[in-house]
């Protein structure tokens, strides 16, 4: 019993919440991170509609957060991908707002972190690669593949440095859904394990109850870095996909 | 009729006025971001993201070129030649990726020309 209550993996498993249903062979169940991604499109449907539905000259709390979030994802787009990676906007804020919610909902206490999941994470970064070369194809046609050849490189090691873009590219998307992920999952496992440490040493009995605050300490401040991760992330992840997204419209830099 | 120069002339000295309140709003803006990215309290925060960000993209290059060359060894079998080459422009990609990052860190990019 004690020993599952402080399994820190626990955590993380999905579980269908209703009778699971088939599609085929393939089992397309309502989960626990079904239910977290719904209530996650839900808050920030609610935050940003709600939030921009008053309209007042001097913005009350909700509408001041909808028009932060706003206008420091219009500042990030447009510095990294200039005004043309404008009309990625709404792309690069779903993504923003999706994965900083997820975030910091999976902070809260009996909440599940969808973004711990690689799925997940390698799902989101599969669309903006999709996104990234289908726009870059319609755009420029086959000179987006010169993306792959940059300009001014001597004949003979041209093929070497192909190779080595193409990997690079291809490593794109991994990077960007293994950072998301073992960040979320390793922030996740950190906090469980010190929860476990507090629980043993007070369950212990001994003179050892008396450290037991040391680590709960511990999770305080892991908490507040946490919080800072589940931000700092959502961002590293939105300035990426505006990095990239700017290698699609002006490829061949 | 003396009125519309007169006004003209007013609206230009206002619009003057407006545009550099919005040139230096806008500078007041951008100044703090490149302060922030210097020390600041959560630069242990940022400096650790950077730094993972720097091994998951090194990481992942190797990773993908192994694979690579891995598959291609299954496929033509000819098992460890093409996993052995890859595997070294995998690690060179590594190191190009942590290169732009070091040379380019991620602020706004020049949007030279087009």
């Amino acid at each position: 019993m004690a020993e599952q209550a402080i399994n820190p993996i626990e955590q993380f498993n999905v579980s269908p919440l209703f009778s699971s249903h088939k599609l085929g062979h393939t089992d397309i169940a309502f989960t626990n991170a079904s239910l977290l991604m719904v209530i996650i499109l839900g808050l920030v449907s609610l935050l940003m509609i709600y939030g921009t539905s008053r309209r007042s000259l001097v913005p009350g709390r909700l509408q001041a957060a909808a028009e932060m979030s706003y206008e420091f994802v219009a500042d990030t787009v447009r510095g990294t991908a200039g005004n043309e990676g404008m009309r990625f906007f709404p792309f690069v804020f779903s993504l923003f707002m999706f994965v900083l919610f997820a975030n910091l909902l999976g902070l809260l206490p009996f909440s599940y972190t969808v973004t711990s999941q690689i799925v997940v994470t390698f799902a989101l970064a599969a669309l903006v690669m999709l996104v990234v070369i289908g726009y870059g194809l319609f755009r420029h046609g086959t000179h987006f593949l010169g993306l792959f050849a940059p300009s001014g490189v001597a004949k003979p090691i041209l093929p070497f440095i192909v190779l080595i873009e193409i990997i690079s590219f291809l490593s794109r998307p991994i990077s960007l859904s293994v950072r998301l992920f073992a960040n979320m999952l390793a922030g996740h496992i950190t906090l469980k394990v010190f929860g476990g440490f507090v629980v043993l040493l007070l369950g212990s009995g001994t003179a050892a109850a008396l450290i037991a605050p040391l680590p709960f300490i511990g999770i305080i401040i892991l908490t507040a870095f946490e919080l800072l991760v589940a931000a700092l992330q959502a961002y590293v992840f939105a300035i990426l996909t505006c990095v990239y997204l700017n290698d699609a419209i002006h490829p061949g830099h | 009729m003396a009125n519309p120069p007169d006004d003209d002339a007013a609206m230009k000295a206002r619009l003057k006025e407006l545009s550099g309140a919005l040139d230096s709003h806008r500078k007041a803006a951008a100044a703090p971001k490149v302060a922030a990215g210097a020390p600041s309290p959560n630069g242990m925060g940022q400096a650790m993201s950077l730094g993972f960000r720097v091994m998951s993209e090194f990481v992942a290059a190797v990773v993908v070129g192994g694979f690579i060359g891995w598959a291609i060894d299954r496929w033509l079998g000819i098992s460890p030649a093409a996993l052995i080459v890859f595997g070294a422009l995998g690690t060179v990609a590594g190191f190009w990726n942590v290169y732009r990052i070091a040379a380019q860190p991620t602020g706004p990019r020049r949007d030279s020309g087009r």
